[in-house]
C-alpha cells in the first residue's frame, strides 16, 4: 500500500533518514521502533510531505506522493497524527472534527458519528476547548480529527507517550477497532511491548537507518533477536494480555 | 463632549478598517506588511483619478478597491514568496525588508505619476441632525462603510470553510495543514481581501477628509500601533484598540493639538508593549 524508496531527509545540512525502504501492506499495522532520536518523527514527516526528502520516492497505491505538498497527501487518504497532536487550543472538540472533515465534507455526518462511537468520551466533551481537555483526550482528539479526513493510512507518531498504562491499553483497543473497520496503521513507538503485539510488521530505525525490517511474531519469539535489535531483553510478558505494555 | 465622543468613535471604526488587514497578513503568515498604507493610497489615487474621468461614483469606488485588492495579490503572488519560503524570524525579517522596499517604490511611484492627485469623497449634504446632535454625514458614511464591512467580513470568517481555515491557521498553521488545508492559497487569498479592506478604509479617508499620494507612511505606521496596541492575532482586540484609539485621537486633537496626538499614539503603543506584549486580546473570540 505504502512502499518507500531509498528515502534520505533531515534537517538544515544534517541526515537523519539514511537510505531508508520500507513497505506498508494494506490492512494491518506496521511498526517503526526505535530510541529517542533514530529518525522516526523525521521520517513520517518526509512520508507525508511536511518535510521534502532529499532523496527517495513515496508512493502510495501506486502513486507517488513525494513532491506533493502536505494538504494534497491528507486528500490522497494518509493522514499523519505527530506526536505534538497539533490541536487548536481555542477550538472546540467539535470544532475540530468539523476542520478534520475539511476535504472531506461529505463525510461529515458519518465521520462524527463513527469518531463519537469509538471515542465516547469525545462526545461527552463535545464543547469544551482543547487546551482543557487532559493529555488522554487530547490524544484521542487528535486522532479522531484525522479520522474525519476518512483516511486510509493512519500515520500514528508515539500515540501513548505521556498517557497513564489504563489509558494506553484504551487506546489500543480503539486502535484495534480502527484495524478491523479497515484502516490501516503505520505506527511508530517507544512502548515496544505495546507495539510488538499490536503489529503484524515491524522495522526497527537506528540511527536513521533500517537496522531490521521483518515480522512482528518474530521479534517477539526470538529474545537473541529482539536483544540485537532492541536493546533490552523482553520482560515477563504483562498481566493482562496483548496491549499491555 | 457628545461630538468628541462620536467624533472618536467614528476615527475609531476608520481605523479599524485600516488595521484589521495588517492583522490579518501578520497572523496568518508572519508577515508585517509595511506597504498596507500605501495600497490603501493606490486605491484611494485609483477612485480619485477613475472620478476625474466622470466615472460613476460607485463603479469608481468599487475599482479604485478591486485596485488595491489586486495589488496585493500581485505582492503576495512574486516578491512575498521568497519570504513566505523561509520560516520563523528569517520570514519575519525578510517580509519586513521587502515590504519596507515596495513601500518606498510605491510612495516615490505615486509622488512622480501623481504628485497633485487627492481623493476627496462629499455627501449630498454636510450634516444633519439626530435627536438634537449635530451630525457630519461623512462621519455616518465611514461609521456604516465600516460596521457594514465589518459585518461581511465576521459572515466570511464564521460561514464559510475559508473563514473556519484561516481561524485555525492562525492558531496552529501545521495542524491545519494535517487537517487538508491549503494554507498557501488561504494566504494569497488572505492578501487579496487585506488589500480589499486598504482599499475601503482609502474611500473611509476620502469621506472624512482627504486622501494624498504622500499618506502612506501614516497609514501603515497607525495601523502598525493598532495592531500592537490589540494583540497581533486578535480580530476583537483590532477592534477595541482601534476605537480606544480613535477616541484618544479625538480627544487629543480638540486639547493639545495634532502633533502631540502622534507622540501619545506611540506612547501608547510602547505602553502596551511594556505592560502586555502579547496585545490587549491575545486571541480571537
Amino acid at each position: 500500500m505504502l512502499v518507500v524508496q531509498g528515502l534520505w531527509a533531515g534537517y538544515d545540512d544534517v541526515p537523519l533518514v539514511h537510505d531508508v525502504h520500507l513497505a506498508v501492506p494494506g490492512r494491518g499495522a506496521t511498526a517503526v521502533l526505535g530510541a529517542n532520536g533514530a529518525g522516526k518523527t523525521t521520517l513520517f514527516r518526509a512520508i507525508v510531505g511536511l518535510l521534502r526528502p532529499w532523496r527517495g520516492t513515496v508512493r502510495f497505491d501506486g502513486e507517488l506522493l513525494s513532491g506533493h505538498p502536505p494538504h494534497e497527501v491528507v486528500r490522497r487518504g494518509v493522514v499523519y497524527v505527530p506526536a505534538e497532536r497539533e490541536l487548536f487550543p481555542q477550538l472546540t472538540v467539535a470544532q475540530h472534527l468539523e476542520l478534520g472533515a475539511y476535504c472531506a465534507p461529505g463525510l461529515f455526518r458519518s465521520g462524527l458519528e463513527r469518531v463519537y462511537t469509538l471515542f465516547p468520551r469525545l462526545a461527552e466533551r463535545k464543547n469544551q476547548r482543547a487546551s482543557t481537555l487532559s493529555g488522554g483526550e487530547q490524544q484521542m482528539l487528535a486522532i479522531a480529527r484525522a479520522l474525519m479526513a476518512a483516511p486510509r493510512l493512519l500515520l500514528l507518531d508515539e500515540p501513548s507517550t505521556g498517557l497513564a498504562p489504563r489509558l494506553v491499553a484504551e487506546l489500543y483497543r480503539q486502535l484495534g477497532t480502527l484495524l478491523r473497520e479497515g484502516v490501516t496503521i503505520l505506527l511508530a513507538e517507544q512502548h515496544v511491548q505495546a507495539a510488538l503485539h499490536f503489529c503484524q510488521q515491524v522495522y526497527v530505525l537506528k540511527d536513521g537507518r533500517i537496522a531490521y525490517g521483518g515480522p512482528a511474531g518474530a521479534l517477539r519469539g526470538d529474545p537473541e533477536l529482539y536483544r540485537t535489535y532492541l536493546g533490552q531483553a523482553p520482560g515477563p510478558p504483562a498481566p493482562g494480555g496483548p496491549g499491555h505494555p | 463632549m457628545t461630538s468628541i465622543v462620536l467624533d472618536g468613535l467614528v476615527q475609531g471604526l476608520q481605523l479599524a478598517l485600516l488595521s484589521v488587514g495588517v492583522v490579518f497578513v501578520y497572523g496568518l503568515g508572519g508577515v508585517l506588511n509595511l506597504a498596507h498604507g500605501q495600497l490603501a493610497v493606490a486605491g484611494g489615487l485609483a477612485v480619485a483619478i477613475l472620478r476625474s474621468a466622470r466615472w460613476h461614483p460607485l463603479l469608481a469606488s468599487t475599482a479604485g478597491v478591486v485596485v488595491a485588492g489586486s495589488l496585493a495579490l500581485l505582492l503576495d503572488r512574486t516578491l512575498l514568496r521568497a519570504a513566505y519560503a523561509r520560516r520563523g524570524e528569517e520570514r519575519l525579517l525578510l517580509g519586513l525588508i521587502l515590504t519596507l522596499g515596495v513601500s518606498f517604490a510605491l510612495d516615490g511611484f505615486y509622488a512622480l505619476g501623481a504628485p497633485n492627485v487627492a481623493l476627496t469623497l462629499r455627501m449630498p449634504s454636510p450634516s444633519l441632525e439626530i435627536l438634537g446632535v449635530r451630525v457630519r454625514t461623512a462621519s455616518l458614511a465611514v461609521g456604516g462603510l465600516s460596521l457594514l464591512t465589518f459585518a461581511v467580513l465576521l459572515a466570511f470568517l464564521r460561514g464559510t470553510r475559508v473563514g473556519q481555515a484561516i481561524r485555525c491557521i492562525i492558531q496552529n498553521e501545521v495542524g491545519a495543514v494535517l487537517c487538508g488545508v491549503d494554507v498557501e492559497r488561504v494566504r494569497t487569498l488572505t492578501l487579496f481581501v487585506s488589500g480589499v479592506l486598504a482599499g475601503v478604509a482609502a474611500l473611509a479617508q476620502g469621506f472624512s477628509s482627504f486622501l494624498g499620494p504622500e499618506m502612506g507612511t501614516e497609514f501603515t505606521i497607525l495601523a502598525v500601533i493598532v495592531a500592537v496596541v490589540g494583540g497581533v492575532r486578535s480580530l476583537t482586540g483590532t477592534f477595541l484598540a482601534s476605537l480606544l484609539l480613535g477616541l484618544v485621537n479625538s480627544a487629543l486633537s480638540y486639547t493639545v493639538g495634532t502633533y502631540l496626538t502622534w507622540i501619545v499614539l506611540l506612547t501608547v503603543a510602547v505602553l502596551t508593549l511594556l505592560v502586555r506584549p502579547e496585545g490587549l486580546l491575545a486571541y480571537w473570540p
